[in-house]
């Protein structure tokens, strides 16, 4: 009897390839089931909060409230003339939305693990479905604006129009870094406890509380902080745009869209790449 | 290719062989030692070269002692799992039931779950709203079906995963023990349903030990042993070899050796030769021991495994003396078709308790020579081998 070869047949090994067209039409097949696992995911989330979807709003609120009074009192930061409680709101949405989306969506292959080891699925449905939870927060949390509008005696600009071009960019970023992030931690569990951190960091290293301005008037800086951080145009633009009924600033919107697209792309690709050997450690 | 087919050529798999949970300081060090090109990595083969072909409709049993590579396979076949090489491909959508709680969230009601689970196999709303009531009613939770899967038993889980995941049309159906959970006319559901699935057409991979089970519900079968195929084809062959090997391990030791020892264990006929089935059969026991007991004697019949298809035992005390005691035990007529049996004992002390002499183990083995047990219809699963002589009058 011929002795069993110890090792595959080099020609056999299995490699994947990685491409992100076929992998965004097999995902677009799976649109029900993101649909489905969202509406789980805020089912589940609000049968064990008695406030229900009111939470949505309060955590933005409670946040914004608690900046306008320390800011007023410590710090003025240069709003362009508009109240300071609008001008944080403005920076706490989009904020609030891609915080929610990292650390729910980062975690999401962890905590389904038990479903995504028993059936098959492309594995993006699991992050995707946390973003689509928090957009659905995101839109809750918007309604306040139409309470906040008039008790600031504020009236939004007519420049609300360039709207979707900001959430393009900050769509794509937050898919970038969310799919990044969830699966990684798959393969480093101990990066959940540096997750909250970071978070942490990263309001502070977006202009959520603060102006740019604030920190310098120099064009070289906003266009570096732009590309480092897409975020950066989108808040600046939405302040820009909603508040002082501006034009947004074209040359960060353009690097920062730049940079979102290569964020998630990036954030695709290794994720792709990671998924295969998911199931062996998980 | 179509729906339903499953094609695995020359798969392999391997996992790491240090399967701690992985930490970012554990990555930190990984990374380190191959810096300084260490081979920091070792792996194991979970499957090796394993090749499979099921064509629709067809049944299919992966049997195999515990780590042979069964439920690799079942996840690499439902994609859950990547092959490290070789070729998966199939078609049609999976069903499968992995685990009791396979895909049931515990929060959402057993409504919600069995929306979620559909979707999850790619049905659409309406084609699980067609299914419903069918569902609920085999799962027998008209009554729970909107309240949380939490509060539902570990049994009702069960009924309800393997309900929708057999209800849901699937082209593939993958189950891996999981039906031990129900009781005893769950379970004969179960395996009528698994007929009637294969009757419209699915595909059927079935993992378990059960392995009457498997005979009853499988046509062809795959043994895996340590991650390599044994034999694979027609269902009966497999099992044979696979009995044959399983039962071979149940080797009667050299010394038996508890309080008391036994020297000698022979089964033989009165006559000397094979053991026919309906003729007599004799067990004789040498015990030897030093101290005197009152000790209650059993004998139990086996096909290899430690459950015994009848069990023996003089139905009082036996006093057992220091030095030599012989024990003989005479069946007159042995129900027992044709085959290869074992002859497994445990003496006690105490009837109630069973402080034990000597633990439950095989003692012996013996052939018997006879008519070949009958094969059973379909989805009748036949626990034991029993000879039972009959007379029929059809007017």
């Amino acid at each position: 009897m011929p002795v069993r070869a110890k090792q595959p047949r080099p020609e056999i090994w299995f490699r994947r390839r990685i491409n992100l067209i076929t992998a965004a039409k097999e995902l677009w097949s799976f649109r029900e089931l993101i649909l489905t696992i969202a509406e789980r995911d805020l089912r589940v989330r609000y049968k064990q909060a008695a406030l229900g979807l009111l939470w949505a709003v309060i955590a933005p609120v409670v946040l914004m409230v608690a900046f306008t009074v320390l800011f007023n009192r410590f710090a003025k930061v240069n709003t362009d003339g508009a109240p300071y409680a609008l001008f944080s709101y403005l920076g706490l949405l989009p904020w609030t939305f891609f915080s929610n989306s990292i650390s729910v969506g980062g975690m999401s292959l962890v905590s389904n693990n038990e479903l995504l080891n028993k059936l098959y699925c492309p594995r993006e449905v699991f992050p995707i479905a946390a973003i689509a939870d928090a957009t659905v927060d995101a839109l809750i949390a918007t309604c306040v604006l139409v309470i906040l509008f008039p008790i600031t005696g504020f009236a939004p600009k007519a420049e609300v129009y360039y709207l979707p071009l900001f959430l393009i960019v900050l769509a794509m970023v937050t898919l970038g870094v969310t799919l990044a992030v969830s699966s990684v931690v798959v393969y480093a569990r101990d990066l959940s406890l540096v997750l909250p951190l970071a978070i942490q960091v990263g309001l502070f290293v977006t202009p959520v509380v603060y102006a740019t301005t604030s920190i310098s008037h120099s064009k070289t800086f906003l266009l570096a902080f732009s590309a480092l951080n897409p975020l950066v145009p989108v808040i600046n633009g939405m302040r820009a745009t909603i508040l002082n009924g501006l034009a947004p600033n074209w040359l960060s919107l353009g690097i920062g869209a730049v940079s979102a697209l290569i964020y998630l792309l990036g954030g695709f690709t290794l994720f792709k790449r990671l998924e295969t050997g998911m199931a062996d450690i998980a | 290719m179509r729906k339903g087919t499953i094609v695995g050529e020359e798969v392999w798999k391997r996992f790491r062989l240090d399967d701690r949970p992985t930490y970012l300081q554990d990555r930190l060090a990984g990374v380190g030692d191959r810096l300084r090109n260490r081979q920091g990595e070792s792996w194991r083969w979970a499957l090796n070269d394993v090749s499979l072909r099921a064509e629709p409709g067809e049944s299919w049993a992966i049997v195999g002692t515990n780590g042979a590579g069964k439920s690799t396979l079942l996840k690499i076949i439902s994609r859950v799992m990547y092959q490290t090489a070789g070729r998966v491909e199939l078609s049609g959508r999976v069903g499968a039931l992995i685990a009791v709680r396979a895909g049931l969230t515990p929060l959402l009601t057993g409504r919600e779950n069995i929306y979620l689970t559909g979707s999850i196999m790619g049905l659409k709303r309406s084609d699980v709203s067609r299914r419903f009531d069918e569902i609920v009613a085999f799962a027998e939770l008209e009554k729970a079906v909107d309240r949380q899967v939490k509060y539902y038993s570990t049994g009702m889980q069960m009924r309800l995963g393997f309900s929708v995941a057999a209800h849901l049309q699937p082209d593939i159906l993958l189950v891996d023990e999981v039906l031990a959970v129900g009781d005893a006319t769950f379970q004969q559901r179960c395996l009528d349903q698994i007929r009637t699935v294969l009757g419209e057409g699915t595909t059927l991979l079935f993992v378990s030990h059960d392995l009457a089970a498997v005979e009853a519900s499988c046509t062809n079968g795959i043994w895996l042993q340590g991650g390599e195929v044994r034999t694979s084809g027609p269902i009966r062959e497999v099992l044979t070899a696979y009995r044959g090997a399983v039962e071979g391990e149940a080797k009667v030791r050299g010394s038996i050796e508890g309080l008391i020892k036994v020297t000698d264990v022979e089964a033989v006929s009165p006559d000397g030769g094979l053991a026919k089935t309906g003729g007599q059969l004799d067990v004789h026991l040498t015990l030897h021991s030093d101290l005197p007991y009152r000790a209650w004697i059993y004998l139990g019949v086996t096909e290899g495994a430690a459950t015994p298809i009848f069990l023996l035992n003089p139905g009082r005390e036996t006093m057992i003396e220091p030095g030599e005691t012989r024990v003989t035990c005479s069946m007159p007529s042995l129900p027992l078709p044709s085959g290869k049996y074992y002859v497994w004992g445990g003496i006690y002390k105490n009837w109630t308790q069973g402080d034990e002499l000597i633990g439950w183990q095989p003692l012996t083995e013996f052939d018997v020579y006879g008519p070949e047990l009958d094969a059973a219809p379909r989805a009748v699963v036949r626990l034991a081998s029993l000879h039972v002589d009959s007379n029929w009058t059809i007017d």
